[in-house]
């Protein structure tokens, strides 16, 4: 099984006695192992969070996401590792820790009916230093569901006040199980928008998701798992380029001499299909191209590169591991 | 609706600790089960209804099938085990479960409320439900049928203490052990019909035959309500040993701790 660790903490952050960064780290896990009877959900997984950063955990379904985030919060045992979250042992510290993260849970409700008001007074009256409870609601636009019953909440608005209820506490970590699940377009923007917000109000946020496309845009960095192993750990950028040499760049130009352009930087194959000109490479070979064809000044106006994706990594990282 | 939120936010950091959180918990629990229309119709409804329906049917003049007491004072006095047993075998188990279900036990748990707390609080629910619908069936009764004082006051809460935790913990077990609200609904219809047949609310144990008279023996139900009966009336036929229906409470409490145990893995 190989891992892709990609390092992405710039070393000026760090202090001299602790090159590795680990005195930021907010979470810590090693060797974590579960099992649920003769299936093995988690096979030692490793990776650590750090302070402030917006921290993606990305798997398929199963991959054992969920599990492993239960744990973290002293919801599940584990069988074998270790876990250390804001310098606490969560099997241990239980609802002391609990009430120092923020936590909105994946297929978790609250009953039919509670009201919008009444559940953000309840979970605040756990916190010894609430938020306001008044510039909570308006954030998360709760401001006129406060007499509304859970069951007459859309989806949007359940993940929007359960979310509330998560950052209710002001946690330094919070917890966020596929946030945007059974949300529109709009409602998932607008919820990635305040994600970010959170994040840059300096709570660290470790966010589980399936969704690529979620865990690209969002996220600082990201963990990947695959039937319960880490498969990858880095930067979005970071993981894309590691799957190497994929840059298609491509232009119509039906005359252009190929031979100088095998010879450009990150050229690995130029070759022409009728009048469109394909160049595979890696690195800046769209720079080098670009530059390439205003020099002889027949600059194509429909010069396009496709980089490969976190998606394409992803596929390519779970089919990899699962073979 | 401004100004209301205002006023909650500064009182917050004072009502951190479980007890008043536990509080807090048990007035949010109470609200959501007086929204709930079932919990009236089953706690209040059902038992309020049967009881009255038998004391008239029965009548007023004491009766050796029923011990030799009055059968309308012989129903109001054991219409408190009633409302305990529905309340412990139908409303608390329901309630429980379809909060598992739903998923409202983990969300309360990740949020730091411990499962003390909860526990605490589905006791303190408990307790006041049945103390609540013990009072308004015994009003009622009162009112339409004149109901006896009690010849030992004491007594009668004694065994009322005891039939509450009974019941009580058998609720918070059957809660723990069923998965969905409507398993709990099933099932505990499926213990209660009976347990209210021969546990003292139906006939009077003269008109059992022998091997329901046996199964009635066993009941907790039917100690309790014996005991109360002896209490309240100075006399009864029914079962009234104190140490069984403590020893299904005590059985109740472990398989509840059990299942409980077994979630956390």
């Amino acid at each position: 099984m190989r891992t892709t660790q990609l390092v992405t903490t710039p070393t000026n952050t760090r202090r001299p006695d602790d090159p590795e960064g680990a005195a930021d780290n907010l979470i810590e896990v090693r060797d974590l192992t579960k099992r649920y009877g003769s299936t093995h959900v988690l096979r030692g997984v490793s990776f650590s969070v750090r302070r402030g950063e917006l921290f993606g955990l990305l798997g398929t379904n199963g991959a054992g996401k969920t599990t492993t985030v239960e744990i973290l919060q002293g919801l599940r045992r584990a069988d074998g590792g270790s876990v250390d979250v804001l310098g606490l042992d969560p099997g241990r510290a239980g609802d002391r820790l609990r009430r120092l993260v923020g936590s909105q849970l994946q297929d978790a409700a609250l009953p039919d009916r509670m009201r919008v008001g009444e559940a953000i007074d309840l979970f605040a009256s756990l916190h010894p230093a609430p938020r306001p409870l008044r510039e909570l609601a308006e954030e998360w636009q709760l401001t006129h569901l406060w007499k509304r019953p859970f069951s007459a909440l859309s989806g949007g608005e359940r993940q929007r006040l359960f979310v509330a209820l998560a950052l209710v506490g002001c946690p330094e970590v919070v917890f966020l199980d596929e946030l945007t699940q059974n949300l529109d377009p709009v409602g998932r923007r607008r919820t990635w928008d305040v994600v970010r917000q959170v994040r840059d109000a300096g709570t660290t946020v470790v966010l589980v998701t399936h969704d690529v496309e979620e865990a690209e845009r969002l996220c600082d960095r990201i963990v990947v798992l695959n039937r319960g192993r880490v498969v990858a750990d880095g930067t979005p950028a970071a993981i894309v380029e590691s799957l190497g040499g994929a840059v298609r760049v491509q232009f119509t130009d039906p005359r252009i001499d190929l031979r100088p352009m095998r010879h450009l930087p990150g050229v690995v194959s130029v070759e022409r299909h009728g009048s469109t000109v394909h160049v595979e490479g890696t690195g800046a070979v769209l720079a080098h191209v670009g530059a390439h064809l205003v020099a002889k000044e027949r600059p194509a106006e429909d010069l396009s590169a496709h980089r490969p994706t976190l998606e394409d990594r992803f596929v390519a990282l779970t089919e990899e591991s699962s073979s | 609706m401004t100004a209301t939120i205002a006023a909650r936010t500064s009182t917050r950091a004072t009502s951190s600790d479980a007890v008043a959180t536990a509080r807090r918990l048990t007035a949010m629990e109470l609200r959501l089960l007086l929204r709930e229309p079932m919990v009236g119709v089953g706690l209040l409804g059902f038992p309020l209804v049967i009881v009255l329906v038998l004391a008239g049917v029965f009548g007023q003049v004491p009766d050796p099938a029923f011990g030799g007491v009055a059968p309308d004072q012989h129903y109001l006095a054991g219409s408190i085990g009633v409302v305990i047993a529905a309340m412990g075998m139908l409303t608390l188990p329901v309630h429980i479960s379809t909060h598992r279900e739903v998923g409202v036990l983990r969300r309360f748990r990740a949020s730091g409320l411990s499962t003390g707390v909860v526990i605490a609080s589905q006791i303190a629910v408990g307790v006041i439900l049945g103390t609540v619908a013990v009072a308004v069936v015994l009003l009622a009764g009162t009112a339409v049928y004149d109901l006896q004082t009690p010849v030992d006051p004491l007594g009668v809460l004694g065994w009322y203490v005891v039939g509450l935790a009974c019941f009580i913990a058998i609720g918070v077990a059957l809660g723990s052990v069923l998965s969905t609200g409507r398993a709990a609904t099933a099932v505990g219809n499926l213990i209660y019909v009976p347990m209210f047949m021969l546990g003292g609310g139906g006939p009077p144990r003269g008109a059992m035959t022998g091997a329901m008279s046996s199964i009635s023996t066993v009941l907790p139900l039917s100690h309790i309500i014996g005991g109360i009966r002896l209490a309240w009336l100075g006399r009864t036929d029914d079962p009234h040993t104190l140490w069984w229906p403590i020893l299904v409470a005590a059985v109740a409490v472990a398989t509840a701790v059990r299942a409980e145990r077994r979630r956390a893995v």
